[in-house]
This record gives C-alpha cells, structure tokens and sequence, in this order.
C-alpha cells in the first residue's frame, strides 16, 4: 500500500518510467508521462506515451508483471512500485490536464538541474495509453546503501 | 555488422541519468536508475556497479538487461539491449569509470564510501531510437541526426596558434599566463588554472588562474582530494561532463550512507573555482613520467569536453609539460650562472614613513606562516624567503636580491635538486600582488628582483 506522503511525492510530477518483461524474460521498458496513485494506495495508474507502448503493453497482457520507478532529479530521491496489470484503456480528455500537469512538473525538475532543455522538448507526452496496476510491493530506489529496502 | 555504437559517444558522458531494466529468474521486472553507461568498444558498454542492488542480482540469475540512455546533443533516446558478459575491477575501463566516481565523490565528502565496485561489461545486441524520445508527437519523421553539433574544440589550428603564444614565452610567468590566455582565446575555455607540484609532498599549489573573481594563487590542493588531487594521483586526465548530476547522485547516496553510519558528516572539500561548474576537465601535466603539475579547465556548459577530444587533451597535457619543466630549468641554469652581487642600495627614504601605513609582518618559524597585519598570508618556502628578505632590508637596508644568492642560502633549505626557485619566487610575488600590494617583488633583470615596499614593517618572529 501506498501511503500518503509517498503519493503526493509521486504526484509531485517526476521522472517515471515502467519496466516489463517478455515471455523469453527480456525486459522492456519506456518513460512514463504520468503517474496517479488512487485513493486506496492499492492501485497505480501509469500514463504511457501512447506511440512507446507496444511492447510494453503486450507484455502486460502477457504475464501481467510491471515494475514502475518514479525519480526527483534535484536529490535522486526515488522508489520503485512492483505489481500487476489490472485494465488499460486509452487515456480521456478528462485526465489530460492532470497527466500534462505531473509532465511539466517533470520538465521543471529538469531545468533545476541544469539538463539541456531540447532533452525534452521533441518527446512525446500525449496522447497516452492508461495503465492500471494493482501494487504487490513498494521500494526505496533513492541512491545509497538502502536502495532496495521496503517502503511500507 | 557495425551497431553504431560509436556515434552515441554523448551519450555516455553521464549528463541524464541512465535507465536500467532487468529481470529476475522467477520474472519479476526490475526498473531502476543508473548513474552511468559507458563506452567500452563498438559491441560493448560498461555499466557502473556501485551498490549490490536488486538490478545486480536480477543479472545474476538472467544476464538479458535494456538500457535506455539519452544523447544530450539532439535528445534523442536510444534503447540498447544488452547481455552481461562480465564485471571487471581492474583494467582501463574500470579505472576511468573508477576515477570520475571518486572525483564526484571527493566533493561530497565521499572518498572511499562512493565508488565504484566494479564495471559490469554487457555486449549491447540492439541498437534502436527511442520512438517517443527524440520523436515529434504528431508522428513525423524522426530526426537521428545530431540537432545540434557540438563545435570542435581541440582543433589543431587551436593547437597551433596555443603553440605559437607558448613558444614566444620567455621567462615563467609569461609561459604560464601565454597557456591560460591561449586556452580561452583559441579554445574558448575562460575558467583555468595551473597547479605545480608544492614543496610538501603530495600537495599541489595554485600558480596561474583566469577567468576567476579570486585569483586563489597559493592554494593548495592535496594529491587523491578532488579533481585536481586525482588527476594528480592518477597521473590520468579526467573530464567529468555531467557534474551537477553526478554530484547530486552522489549527495543523495551520501544522506543515506549517513543515516546508516556508513560515513561521519565532515565538511566538504571548497570548490576550487567556479561554484557550481557543470563540466571540469583535468589534465597530468607529466614529463617522462613525472608529474609537474595539473592544468584545470572548468565551464559553466555541461558538455564542454567531449569523448573525442581526449587524445587531444593528453598531448596538450605534455606539451605543456614540457614547456613548463624547459623553462624552470633554464632559469633555475641562468640564475645558477649568475655571477653578479646582489647590489646593495639603501633601503627608501625613511622620511616617507610618516606618509605610508605601517604594516605588522609576523613569522612563526615552527609551522613557517606569514601573517600580515593578523592575516594568513603564505607558507613553507615562500615564506622562508620572504622573511629572509625582510631580515635582510632590515638589518642591511638592502632592496635588490638575487636568485643565485637565495639559492646559495642553506638557512632557505632547498633542495639540491631542481629546487623550483623561481616557481616559488613568482608564487611569492603573485601571492603578494594578491593579498598585500604594498609589499611587491619586481623583476629587474634575469635571476634579479628588487623587494619595494609601499609600507613600514614591523618584523616580529613567534616560534
């Protein structure tokens, strides 16, 4: 489960990108335009760039396994969501503010730390393709001898 | 069949962050953060192993990895699909990858606690754009080519126009102020510095700088601390493009290792330079294997050096070498033959003392500080000389000295050997220049200087 200061750090609008893997176990993985956690901090709803989805959402409706990291460029600080797919659906008019929102609060982070603003200026952020994982597990990602401990 | 892996050179400057995607034997994804790819040959990267992490235990058990990384020239994402083939913890790649971990690391106090364990070669087996990296939205054509080509640096008209200025250097001072003015008329680079091996062992200290608001001349910088100290250790340049990424990766993994007791909360090393530079390049100013010095080279960009300047760099590095070992022996030789006095002229007219402030010059001969008026001024030998020549104005009146008669003082203690007088000297007086203007070493002839004082001293000796 997913508590409530780790949600609105997610919300913050960060770096996200979601991993998954094939049938021969091969990863596959793509940056990731948004990311909501939902009210019972059970579920996930990650917004994939709808032209970077393929392999990814085969994958998904494979074996159903996603591994989600959500990073603050400023301090590194980060974790990483496991779980499962439950349901997609091409993301509505309705989440789009939300989803360009938790983008540009990504892009923002960018310029604080100084990366070169053209890193972001040509990438794809919508239309996007939404992804609904229930969370199996929660980790710290941030840098450092506890990168990997639980979350909660 | 060539992956152009080559071309993706910007992309392993380690300026964005990498992405690593595994997977565990019982097929659980793994996504996680790296700090650094790096380039090892046309089919193969090196990944950065600082921390046993899950990533590291999923190729453990399956060796398959995708690594997204970003070219910070046009954007563009590239996915490379890997397999893990082995982990080296000696050889050159581990060591450059080794050395710009531990220079980030110096910084933040981390010398030793963040580093790199070993350097994790994969053999990359696909190379693909990243279709909604570096694509436009709206589905046009994808643009591969580099948007924006980095403008070559070490040109060898640069090269030669920076050989020309050197070569018409005559004495050490201008040699070193022809390279740092060459270094940002003809390659652009406006913040620099040169370091020269300090009378202690392991130290280095600061004898030329440009481009910074403190001229920081007579600062030191010990051997294995931060970039300088490293270049200096490693006898090996380092360019580090992603600095402010690095550093805060670092800081990040620094707040944890603390909260684990892995590392006390000491001080940060300062800065030399520019406060926050995003790019740094240093370079072993090394002579038949010996190291004279290190030149430093910072930009505010945060890709300033680039992959294929790195030949360039290490012959710039023993040019400079040279030029500056040739000139400290022919004037350390020319001041050696020096046969003429020192001339003895009275000291100024004492009647001007009224008009002049007084200054208080203290010498503590056990740690062989100069304080003046209460502020450090130098140490070591420069300031054995500078208290000889004080002594000596006062006890003799005298204002004109000689290179030959400093080095023939055995109370100085040089060394026998390539003595670096006249390093020392000009460190002295650029020192003076800096700090205490009324007090002023003027050159009056080869192996000659006068000591001119636009004060009163008060000479005072503490043990």
């Amino acid at each position: 489960m997913i508590e409530k200061a780790v949600r609105e750090f997610i919300h913050e609008g960060l770096a996200a990108h979601i991993g998954t893997r094939n049938a021969r176990l091969e990863p596959n993985g793509t940056r990731l335009t948004a990311v909501r956690v939902e009210d019972d901090g059970r579920h996930v709803v990650a917004y994939i760039p709808t032209v970077a989805s393929g392999l990814v959402l085969q994958d998904l409706r494979d074996n159903g396994q996603a591994a989600i990291a959500i990073a603050r460029p400023v301090d590194d600080r980060a974790c990483q969501v496991k779980g499962e797919f439950v349901e997609s659906w091409d993301a509505t008019g309705d989440e789009r503010a939300f989803v360009l929102q938790q983008w540009q609060g990504f892009l923002n982070q960018l310029d604080m730390v100084g990366l070169p603003s053209a890193a972001s200026i040509n990438w794809a952020a919508w239309p996007c393709v939404a992804v609904r994982i229930r969370v199996t597990a929660l980790f710290d990602q941030t840098p450092g001898p506890k990168a990997g401990a639980p979350l909660s | 069949m060539s992956l152009g892996l080559e071309a993706l050179a910007p992309c392993f400057q380690g300026i964005i962050p990498a992405m690593l995607f595994t997977c565990a034997r019982d097929g659980t994804p793994n996504t996680a953060y790296l700090s650094h790819v790096d380039y090892v040959d046309p089919t193969h990267v090196a990944l950065s192993f600082q921390f046993f992490n899950k990533s590291r235990r999923n190729i453990a058990e399956n060796p398959h990895a995708l690594v997204h990384v970003l070219d910070p020239d046009t954007a563009q994402g590239w996915a490379l699909r890997l397999r893990f083939v082995r982990s080296e913890t000696t050889g050159a790649v581990f060591e450059r990858m080794a050395l710009r971990i531990e220079a980030i690391a110096s910084y933040t106090g981390q010398k030793g606690i963040f580093k790199l364990l070993a350097a994790d070669i994969y053999e990359v087996t696909v190379v693909s754009p990243i279709t909604s990296e570096g694509a436009v939205a709206d589905g046009a054509p994808l643009r591969h080519e580099r948007r924006t080509q980095p403008d070559a640096v070490f040109t060898m008209k640069a090269l030669q126009d920076l050989s020309l200025r050197i070569n018409a250097a005559d004495c050490m001072e201008g040699l070193l102020d022809s390279i740092l003015e060459g270094l940002d008329e003809f390659f652009g680079f406006n913040h620099s510095m040169i370091l020269l091996a300090g009378e202690e062992p392991g130290t280095l200290v600061t004898i030329a700088t440009r481009g910074y608001d403190e001229q920081g001349v007579g600062a030191e910088a010990r051997i294995g601390e931060g970039i300088i100290g490293l270049v200096a250790e490693a006898q090996k340049p380092i360019r580090i493009s992603g600095l402010l990424r690095g550093m805060l990766y670092a800081y990040a993994a620094k707040v944890r290792a603390e909260e684990s007791g892995w590392c006390s909360r000491e001080r940060r090393i300062p800065m030399p330079g520019l406060a926050n530079p995003a790019s740094q390049l240093g370079v072993p100013l090394m002579v038949r294997g010996e190291l004279v010095g290190v030149l430093c080279i910072e930009s505010e960009l945060p890709y300033r050096f680039h992959e294929e300047d790195k030949q360039s760099i290490e012959l710039l590095g023993s040019y400079l070498a040279i030029a500056i070992q040739n000139t400290q022996l022919r004037e350390q030789s020319e001041s050696a033959s020096e046969t003429a006095a020192a001339v003895s002229v009275p000291a100024a007219d004492r009647g001007k003392a009224q008009a002049i402030p007084r200054r208080e010059v203290t010498y503590y001969r056990g740690e062989e500080h100069i304080f003046v008026d209460g502020e450090y001024l130098i140490r070591s030998l420069p300031a054995r000389i500078l208290w000889k020549l004080l002594a000596l104005r006062e006890s003799e009146g005298r204002e004109e000295f000689t290179n030959r008669e400093l080095r023939l003082d055995k109370s100085l203690n040089l060394p026998d050997f390539r003595d670096n007088l006249e390093t020392r000297l000009l460190l002295l007086r650029r020192r003076l220049d800096q700090k205490q203007p009324d007090i002023r070493l003027v050159p009056r002839a080869r192996g000659r200087f006068g000591l001119e004082l636009g004060c009163e001293v008060t000479l005072i000796e503490k043990p």
